[in-house]
C-alpha cells in the first residue's frame, strides 16, 4: 500500500504536471506531434507493436474477469448452501432424505405465503458431446420449483420452466452455442433416459449458465441418487447467516455444514487463479518489451532531431518545456497504439468459451466481454507505458548542451 | 573474424539501442517459451508412452457414476486383459484443503502391475509390496509428496474425505520414486477401506483401469465391452488411458487457442519493433555503407554483413530469453506443479527451444531484410551525399 503509493503520488504529480504544460508550453508540442507524423512509418510500427501487447492485455484481462464474474454474480448475502462436512462443494456433498426433512422446515429460514424459501437440490456431472465432437463434463442440477424463485438473476428466454416427474429440462442459452443438440424442444439423452428441453434461460453471467436444470427428483431417479447434494435457503436477512449457521452444525440430527452462498461461490472462484496469475505475469513481461520498444524509438527520434532541438532552445524555450513536449510525444504514440489494440480486442468480444473448474469437474461457461471499463483499462496502460518509455528519451532532449545541438549530430 | 569484428562494431555503435531492443528481444521469447511450453506439457499428459497398453472404463454418464465390481470379472475373462485394477478417485486432504494431491482408493493386488512404469517397480521389492499389501489400513506415496510432508514409511496419514464421508488414517508401507515428477504427487490406499466404510460404495466403484497384452487388442477390446454393456443398467464407457486423459486436458478449455494468439502477436510485435529498430541503425549508417560499396564490397555481401548484423542481435535476445525460460521452469514446477498436476512436469523442452531459436531468427532475417535490401539498392552516390 505505501510502496504503491509511493510510485503513484510522483508519477501523478508529474502527470499534472505534464496537463499543466500542455496549456502553458503549446509551440513545441505543436512541433513534437507533427514531427510523430513526419516519421510517419517508425511512430506507425511502434505504434502497432504496443497496439498488439495492449490488445493482449483487455483480451487476457477479460477472461480473467468473465470467470470471476460467472461465480461472483451467482451468490446473495441473506442466502446460504448446506452441505455435509468437508464437502466443501455440492457436487461432492450429500444429505439423506430424513436430514433435508428437518432442514427443508428449520424454523430460521425465511418464509413466504407458499412456506420456507428452501429448495432441496442435487447435482451430478454428466459427459455432453461438444459441437468439437469432443465430451466435456457438464454440472446437470436437480431442484425443487422453489430454487428457480431462489436465484432472482436467473431469466427464461425461451419455452417455459420444466415441471416435476415429465423428465423436461432447461437449458443455459450460453450452453446452446457450444454444445450441438441443444434447442428448445430437442431431446438429451441422460441417465438412460430422453429429456425434453422446454426452456432455454439467462443468468446475467452467473455460473448457472454452465448448468442444466430439471426437477430434483426426476434426476435423482435417473441417476439413482438416494441422497440430495445440497440445500440452499435465504434467510432473513444477511445478518440472520451466521445464527442458521451455528443452529444447523450445533444440531446432533443434522451435524452439516452451512456456507453463505457469496463466500461459496467466493472459494469456487479461485479455480480461474492460475489463468488470472499467468495472464497477468504475461502482461506484465510484455509490457517491459513494449517500454523498451517505445525508449528505442523516442531515443532514435531524439537523436534524429539534435539539431531541431538546438533551435527551439536557442529560441528560447526552456528545457523543461522540451522535456514536457517530447514526453507528449512518446505520450501521444503509444495512446495511439492503446486505442488501436482496445480496438483490436474488441474482435474478440463475444468469443463464446469454456473452461472447467476444478473444484467441480464441470465445465464452465463464458464469454469474452470487452467492455469499455476494460477498454479504458488499456488506454490508461498504454498511457503509463508512454509515460516510462519517453521520460528517459525526453529528459536527455532537454539536457543537449546548446552548443552541441547546434552543430547538429 | 574480422566479419564479426565488423558486426559487433556495428551493433555497439549505439550500445543503448542495441541493449534496449536485446531486452525487449529476451522479455518477448521469455514468454513465449513460457507459454509454448505449457502447451507442451498439457499435450504431453495425453501422450504418455507408458499408457500404450492401458484401458479405462468407466460409467457412460461422465465419472460422478459409479459401476458395479461384479464388472470386474467380466473384464478380467477378456484374452486381451492382462489384469485389471479397480480405482476410484477419493479427492481427500491432509490437514488442509488447499494442500492439493491426487489420492486413490485401489485394489492393492494388482495396483503394481498396472502401474509398473510410474511405481518405478524395478526399484520396490517383492517384501515391501507384500507389507502394503498385508496392513489393510496401509497406504503408497509417492517420494516428492512424502518429502514436502515429511512423511516416512510407519508415519500415519489422516485424510479427510470430501466427497466420501469417512477420515481414514492410513499408515504409510511404501515410498516410491517414479521416473516423472507429476506421478509422485500420488497416494493409494486400499480399496476395502473406502467400500466398508462408505455404506454407498459397497459394490460399487468409479472406474476399472485394464492392461492389455499389446496395443493392438485395444480397439477391438473397448468395442466388445461397450458393446457387451450397452442398455444395461450401467452402460459403459471404454478408452485409452491418453483419451482419458484429453478430458481432464480439456479442462482447461480454449487454453491452447488462447496460447497460440498470443504467440501470434508477440512475434507479429517483435517483427515490428525489430524491423523498425533496424531500419533506424540502417538509416544512420547510408553514407558508411555507401563508403563500404565505394571500396569494392559488392552489394550482396553488405546484405550479408547487415543480415548477420540482425540475426546475431535477435540470437542474442533469442539465447537470453530461453535461459531465462529455463530459470523459470523451476518456479513454475514449484508454484504451479502443486494445483495441478501436470505442471510438475513443466520444463522447456529442447523441441521448444529450437522452434523458438529458429523463430527468432526468422524474425531478425525478416525485419532486417526490408530496410538492408533498400539501403543495398540506393545508388552510391546518393549515399555518399545523404546526410547523417
Amino acid at each position: 500500500m505505501i510502496l504503491g503509493l509511493l510510485i503513484l503520488l510522483p508519477l501523478a504529480a508529474y502527470l499534472a504536471w505534464l496537463v499543466w504544460a500542455l496549456v502553458a508550453y503549446p509551440i513545441p508540442l505543436g512541433y513534437n506531434l507533427r514531427s510523430l507524423w513526419q516519421r510517419k512509418l517508425s511512430s506507425l510500427s511502434t505504434a502497432a507493436a504496443i497496439a498488439l501487447v495492449v490488445g493482449i492485455f483487455v483480451v487476457v484481462l477479460s477472461l480473467a474477469q468473465g470467470l470471476s464474474v460467472a461465480f461472483v454474480s451467482s451468490g446473495r448475502p441473506d442466502q446460504a448452501i448446506v452441505l455435509r462436512p468437508n464437502a466443501r462443494f455440492e457436487l461432492n456433498s450429500s444429505i439423506e432424505r430424513d436430514r433435508m426433512r428437518i432442514l427443508k422446515v428449520h424454523p430460521l429460514l425465511k418464509r413466504d405465503a407458499e412456506g420456507p424459501m428452501a429448495s432441496a437440490e442435487v447435482v451430478v456431472v454428466k459427459l455432453f458431446p461438444m459441437a468439437d465432437g469432443t465430451d466435456t463434463n457438464v454440472t446437470v442440477r436437480g431442484l425443487e420449483g422453489r430454487g428457480i424463485a431462489l436465484r432472482p438473476q436467473v431469466r427464461l428466454l425461451q419455452g417455459r420452466w420444466f415441471r416435476p416427474g415429465l423428465s423436461e429440462v432447461v437449458v443455459p442459452r450460453k450452453m446452446q452455442g457450444r454444445f450441438p443438440g441443444m434447442e428448445v424442444g430437442r431431446n438429451l439423452r441422460m441417465g438412460g433416459r430422453d429429456w425434453q428441453i422446454v426452456g432455454s434461460f439467462d443468468a446475467g453471467g452467473a455460473s448457472y449458465e454452465s448448468e442444466v436444470w430439471s426437477d430434483v427428483n426426476d434426476v435423482m431417479q435417473a441417476f439413482r441418487r438416494e441422497s440430495y447434494s445440497a440445500m440452499v435457503a435465504r434467510l432473513e436477512g444477511p445478518e440472520r447467516v451466521e445464527g442458521f449457521l451455528k443452529a444447523v452444525e450445533d444440531d446432533k440430527r443434522l451435524k452439516l455444514d452451512v456456507i453463505r452462498e457469496t463466500d461459496y461461490f467466493r472459494e469456487l472462484t479461485k479455480a480461474g487463479d492460475p489463468i488470472k496469475i499467468l495472464g497477468n505475469l504475461i502482461t506484465l513481461i510484455l509490457t517491459g518489451a513494449a517500454i523498451f520498444a517505445a525508449m528505442n524509438t523516442m531515443y532514435a527520434a531524439v537523436a534524429g532531431r539534435t539539431k531541431e532541438i538546438g533551435t527551439l532552445r536557442a529560441l528560447g524555450f526552456r528545457q523543461r518545456e522540451i522535456l514536457a513536449s517530447f514526453q507528449w510525444e512518446s505520450i501521444f504514440l503509444c495512446l495511439t497504439g492503446g486505442l488501436l489494440g482496445s480496438g483490436l480486442a474488441l474482435f474478440a468480444n463475444g468469443i463464446q468459451t469454456g473452461t472447467t473448474s476444478f473444484e467441480t469437474f464441470s465445465d464452465v461457461s463464458f464469454a469474452f466481454t470487452i467492455t469499455p471499463g476494460l477498454m479504458a483499462q488499456g488506454v490508461a496502460f498504454s498511457l503509463v507505458m508512454g509515460l516510462l518509455g519517453g521520460f528517459l528519451p525526453a529528459w536527455r532532449a532537454s539536457r543537449i548542451p546548446l552548443t552541441e545541438a547546434m552543430k547538429g549530430g | 573474424m574480422r566479419w564479426l569484428a565488423l558486426i559487433w562494431k556495428s551493433l555497439m555503435r549505439s550500445k543503448r539501442r542495441t541493449l534496449l531492443i536485446v531486452g525487449s528481444l529476451i522479455l518477448s521469447v521469455f514468454t513465449v517459451a513460457v507459454l509454448q511450453s505449457l502447451l507442451t506439457t498439457l499435450n504431453a499428459v495425453t501422450n504418455n508412452p507408458n499408457s500404450s497398453n492401458r484401458v479405462v472404463v468407466r460409467h457412460k454418464s461422465g465419472l460422478t457414476q459409479m459401476l458395479p465390481r461384479s464388472y470386474e470379472a467380466y473384464l478380467r475373462q477378456q484374452s486381451e486383459v492382462e489384469t485389471v485394477c479397480a480405482l476410484q478417485w477419493f479427492g481427500g486432504y491432509y490437514q488442509d484443503p488447499r494442500n492439493f494431491f491426487a489420492n486413490f482408493a485401489s485394489d492393492e493386488t494388482t495396483l503394481f502391475q498396472i502401474f509398473r512404469e510410474e511405481f518405478g517397480v524395478a526399484g520396490i521389492t517383492e517384501a515391501q509390496i507384500k507389507d502394503y499389501i498385508r496392513d489393510g489400513a496401509g497406504c503408497v506415496v509417492g517420494e516428492s509428496l512424502a518429502k514436502k510432508n515429511g512423511w516416512k514409511v510407519g508415519d500415519v496419514v489422516p485424510l479427510t474425505g470430501t466427497i466420501f464421508p469417512i477420515n481414514p488414517r492410513l499408515t504409510i508401507r511404501l515410498i516410491y520414486k517414479s521416473p516423472k515428477p507429476s506421478d509422485e504427487n500420488v497416494l493409494h490406499f486400499h480399496y476395502k477401506v473406502l467400500e466398508e466404510g462408505v455404506p454407498r460404495m459397497k459394490g460399487l466403484c468409479g472406474s476399472f483401469w485394464l492392461r492389455t497384452h499389446r496395443p493392438e487388442d485395444i480397439p477391438r477390446l473397448i468395442e466388445r465391452v461397450d458393446r457387451h454393456y450397452a442398455n444395461s443398467a450401467y452402460e459403459t464407457l471404454a478408452e485409452t488411458e491418453n483419451a482419458f486423459n484429453l478430458a481432464f486436458v480439456k479442462m482447461l478449455g480454449n487454453i491452447g487457442a488462447i496460447i497460440q494468439g498470443i504467440t501470434a502477436a508477440v512475434v507479429v510485435a517483435i517483427l515490428i519493433v525489430t524491423g523498425n529498430t533496424m531500419a533506424t541503425a540502417i538509416r544512420e549508417r547510408t553514407t558508411e555503407i555507401a563508403v563500404f560499396r565505394a571500396m569494392g564490397f559488392s552489394a550482396g555481401r553488405v546484405l550479408v554483413l547487415l543480415l548477420s548484423e540482425g540475426v546475431l542481435l535477435v540470437g542474442a535476445g533469442g539465447c537470453l530469453g530461453l535461459l531465462l525460460a529455463n530459470l523459470a521452469a523451476g518456479g513454475v514446477r514449484e508454484s504451479l506443479g502443486m494445483a495441478m498436476p501436470f505442471f510438475a512436469d513443466f520444463a522447456i523442452l529442447p523441441d521448444t527451444v529450437l522452434s523458438c531459436l529458429a523463430g527468432a531468427l526468422g524474425v531478425g532475417v525478416l525485419a532486417t531484410f526490408v530496410p538492408a535490401y533498400a539501403a543495398t539498392r540506393r545508388p552510391i552516390t546518393d549515399g555518399l551525399k545523404a546526410i547523417g
